[in-house]
């Protein structure tokens, strides 16, 4: 389930806790995995994680769900992390998120029938005085419009 | 000790303490969610807000520690507005589903709704929904009544050793659920139903059934195992509906094993025995108890008394049974002069019995700094023994275990993997390390021994650790070296001041020990009454497929049908039916008035928490009766209580037996062990459909090496002794265990 490769990026990650504490590195592993693994976590590869730390399978299910960076479902070549924590949702972030659904016809948590691109809910991201506001990939775009948001997505290839 | 003051009132305090361990003990009451006394404070519900003077906030009394001088008021307008705050919260998202819900009228939120609650919600959003989750046969979950408290949680990972429940995702989508598909399997836990203080984990086979209200509680014992934990049996028109665990930190602290909390759907099996029954001209026929009883009596006379030959009167118990019953069962066949008497039927070979003392107490378990465990599987076993040496072991203990395979336990132990016939030689080695290091003199035996290096490392953590225990299992009972296995234990005890605990025997065997329910010089053992012309038995609760270990002997000698045979039972059973001449329906766990005596040597009585089924009746009574007609001296009992403040007054007799240590290793080609799985060990959790059901009432496995598989031309596919294959590579050569929820198969062993 992890390759040889993912097994040396963990450790090294392992390396840099003390000894028996090897399961602080669970939320680089799952990255790690998930990076591996088509951007997605399985019930399989969470527990192959949790597996090779040593720690409980639902434990380490507690991390992956818990952060929004992690993917249980499968995504698209771009994601669109849209915020819609109390700022956002103040500036209209909702109304924006349906646009969004019904300009590419899939609702949050889904995947274009292209594979290109899917939206997501996620929690602030620290960017409120931009709101409304989403992430795609390292990229933060905010005070969004559904021009822009036309605009952005139209861009996305 | 500090003071402090609570409403008012001044209190003492123990530095340290949390303010809701105060308030408990003080009978103040502060409601809360997250707290339990036996787990980790999470302090995550934020029930129990206090206010304290000079705090500017109300605190959690379950996380704020007493302060010499500290003044609490637990029911000012301050205290009061932020629990109904919390609880208003609380109820944002649950269902109020009160009157479909099992936990209703014994619901910890229910209960503190009705104090702090208000009575119209503001809250007219939608409210979230769980999609119900099957965990498995035992528990039934609920989980959109959950309020998050995570008892469950810190239950499975600190108690039951595996965290089998968790909380997944963030705010509001918070569930609390297992990650493993095949749902919760710990052998512990039915506890989370009694520790989750909302509906949202309650007993599966208990649903729907009634409500808390309706249900009289009886304080009793369970008597699957040595342990004798105290639970509360709650029973309703004559049946035990449900078993809740009790409080007796001497014995099972706060928590039951699953064994214990639902064994008893077997009692409203259909396979119970509910009328006197006798054989007449092959037949079978119900008759009126007086008619059972003459018949009984009649064929005693016939076989034995009117021609004196009382040596050709056996009689068998099973260890299941309570000390009372085994008690007058003793009485009545001595009185008769007859000395042929036993429970151990599953001992192959009684010369070469274990005679092993228990001399530490449960509660000093956990204190230990060192324990070996050899031959036992002691998790699935004895769960509320293994629970304690958990807490050794977290504490620091180390615990090395001797046993033919590798089991898995839910603390770290240092696993030796040696074979049946090594663990004499093994333990030898051990014992010949602490001679030499004493002063003592090397006796002859040992001379030919060299330690191997894990016995000296045996030796080492023994010495070089003040509490120590050593601990033999149930896998021993039938090893062709059982009796100097003992011994060797009882030395290694003695040069290491070692405490001892003998697991060889389970259920109230100590209680039969008591009333000695074993022959003196002049009787017959179990196989040698099997092995001998005999006339007549009474057999007391004997399931012959699951207790005999000589089946085909005991099958022989009973069959015969110049063997009158007496069987008093609480299930039918087919053999049974085919060797009897008169079955006598007798009361089970529960349905009796008792005494079991545990691994502590403590007598703990119960009642009975319902009548007994149908025509049948506690066995105490049956055997009295039988006694009085019999015209036997001595039997004028008007209750059990009568026939334990006998035994009370006797002490515990003390047999001689050989104590030589024989080091000769047996040659068998493979050694088989062979146990009942842990849910099959008597004849009410056999009966117990939820239990067995379970994981590890599934449990039917002969293991066996890819090697020995091998050479006995086995695979995954085909089955050993009738029990399927299970080929692991982590145990012993040559050498097979299994654990069966079949009858015994012996006839190979
Ligand atoms: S299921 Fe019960 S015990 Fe577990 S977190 Fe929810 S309310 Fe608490
Ligand atoms: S609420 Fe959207 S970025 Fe903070
Ligand atoms: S009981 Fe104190 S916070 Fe839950």
């Amino acid at each position: 389930m992890i390759s040889d490769n993912a097994k040396k990026q963990i450790d090294s990650w392992i390396e840099k806790y003390p000894e028996g504490k090897q399961s602080s590195a669970v939320m680089e592993a799952l990255k790690i995995i998930q990076k591996e693994n088509n951007n997605q976590l399985t019930h399989d590869s969470i527990q192959a994680v949790a597996d090779y730390l040593d720690m409980p399978g639902i434990a380490a299910a507690e991390v992956a769900t818990f952060y929004e960076n992690y993917n249980h479902q499968p995504v698209g070549k771009h994601i669109i992390r849209f915020c819609h924590n109390i700022s956002c949702m103040l500036n209209g972030a909702d109304d924006l998120i349906s646009h969004l659904e019904t300009k590419l016809g899939v609702k949050t948590g889904e995947v274009t029938d292209d594979g290109l691109i899917s939206v997501k809910k996620v929690e602030c991201l620290g960017a409120c005085v931009g709101a409304p506001m989403f992430q795609i990939g390292d990229q933060y775009y905010e005070n969004l419009t559904i021009d822009k948001i036309d605009k952005i997505v139209d861009g996305l290839k | 000790m500090l003071e402090i003051e609570i409403d008012g009132q001044l209190v003492n305090a123990e530095p340290g303490e949390m303010v809701i361990a105060v308030t408990d003990r003080e009978g103040i009451s502060v409601p809360r969610f997250c707290y339990h006394k036996k787990l980790s404070i999470s302090a995550s519900c934020r029930m129990c807000l206090v206010d304290v003077e000079g705090a500017p906030k109300p605190q959690p009394a379950c996380s704020t520690p007493v302060a010499d001088g500290m003044k609490i008021h637990t029911q000012n307008d301050k205290a009061k507005a932020s629990q109904k705050a919390v609880m208003e919260f609380l109820l944002i998202n649950h269902p109020l589903d009160c009157p479909i819900c099992d936990q209703g009228g014994e619901c910890e939120l229910q209960d503190v709704a009705v104090d702090y609650g208000s009575d119209v919600s503001r809250f007219s959003e939608g409210k979230r929904i769980i999609a119900p989750s099957d965990i498995g046969p035992l528990i039934q979950t609920d989980m959109t009544r959950c309020i998050h408290c995570t008892r469950c949680v810190r239950f499975g990972s600190e108690i039951a050793g595996i965290m089998e429940m968790g909380g997944t995702g963030r705010g509001e989508d918070l569930k609390i659920e297992p990650f493993l598909k095949e749902g919760i399997t710990s052998e512990l836990s039915g506890n989370m139903i009694d520790v989750c203080p909302v509906g949202a984990l309650t007993s599966k086979p208990f649903r729907y059934e009634l409500r808390s209200w309706q249900m009289n509680s009886i304080n009793s014992i369970a008597r699957h195992d040595l342990v004798g934990s105290n639970l509360y049996a709650q029973t309703y028109k004559g049946n035990v509906k449900r078993l809740a665990s009790g409080d007796n930190d001497a014995v099972n602290e706060t928590w039951i094993s699953d064994r214990d909390r639902f064994s008893y759907e077997g009692l409203t099996h259909d396979n119970r025995l509910l009328a006197p029954q006798i054989k007449v001209a092959g037949q079978w026929k119900e008759v009126e108890w007086d008619v059972a009883l003459d018949f009984a009596v009649k064929g005693l006379k016939n076989n034995i008394l009117n021609s004196r030959n009382v040596q050709k009167l056996g009689g068998l118990a099973s260890a299941t049974a309570t000390t009372e019953e085994l008690h007058l069962l003793q009485k009545l066949l001595r009185e008769m002069g007859c000395e042929n008497l036993d429970y151990r039927l599953n001992i192959k070979d009684l010369d070469n019995a274990i005679h092993l003392q228990s001399n530490i107490k449960l509660a000093d378990l956990e204190h230990i700094d060192q324990a070996i465990v050899i031959g036992s599987n002691i998790r699935l076993e004895q769960p509320m023994i293994n629970h304690r040496l958990r807490k050794a072991q977290l504490a620091g203990a180390g615990i090395t275990t001797l046993n033919v395979k590798e089991f898995d336990f839910n603390y770290k132990t240092n696993d030796i993997i040696v074979a049946p016939n090594e663990i004499a030689n093994t333990l030898a080695g051990v014992l010949r390390v602490l001679v030499e290091k004493s002063a003592e003199e090397v006796p002859a035996y040992l001379l030919a021994v060299t330690p191997c290096a894990q016995a000296i490392d045996i030796a080492s953590s023994l010495l070089n650790s003040d509490k120590t225990v050593l601990i033999l299992g149930e896998h021993v009972v039938n090893n062709a070296q059982a009796a100097s296995i003992a011994n060797l234990i009882t030395e290694i005890a003695k040069l290491s001041n070692s405490l001892t605990l003998n697991l060889t025997v389970t259920a109230n065997a100590l209680g039969a020990q008591r009333v000695n329910f074993v022959p003196n010089s002049t009787g017959m053992n179990v196989n040698e009454m099997l092995a001998a012309e005999m006339r007549a038995f009474v057999l007391l609760d004997v399931y012959p497929e699951y207790d005999f270990h000589h089946l085909d002997e005991a099958l022989n000698t009973l069959l015969n049908n110049d063997v009158f045979v007496i069987s008093l039972n609480g299930f039918k059973n087919d053999l049974v039916a085919q060797y009897s001449d008169v079955m006598l329906p007798m009361a089970a766990m529960y349905e009796t008035s008792g005494t079991h005596v545990n691994i502590n040597h403590e007598m703990q009585s119960f009642s009975a928490a319902v009548g007994a089924p149908g025509e049948s009746k506690p066995a105490w009574k049956i055997l009295k009766v039988l006694a009085d007609l019999l015209e036997l001296p001595g039997f004028h009992y008007e209750n059990s209580t009568q026939v334990l403040s006998e035994v009370a007054h006797q002490m515990t007799p003390v047999h001689e037996y050989d104590t030589a240590i024989n080091l000769d290793k047996s040659t068998v080609e493979v050694e088989t062990i062979w146990t009942h799985s842990p849910y099959h060990t008597d004849a009410l959790l056999r009966h117990a459909t939820s239990l067995r059901a379970s994981k590890i009432g599934q449990i039917n496995t002969a293991s066996i090496n890819a090697a020995t598989a091998k050479s006995l031309s086995l695979s995954d596919s085909d089955t050993y002794l009738g029990v399927p294959v299970d080929i692991t590579e982590t145990m012993a050569d040559q050498c097979v265990f299994i654990s069966s929820n079949q009858a015994t198969n012996t006839g190979a062993l």
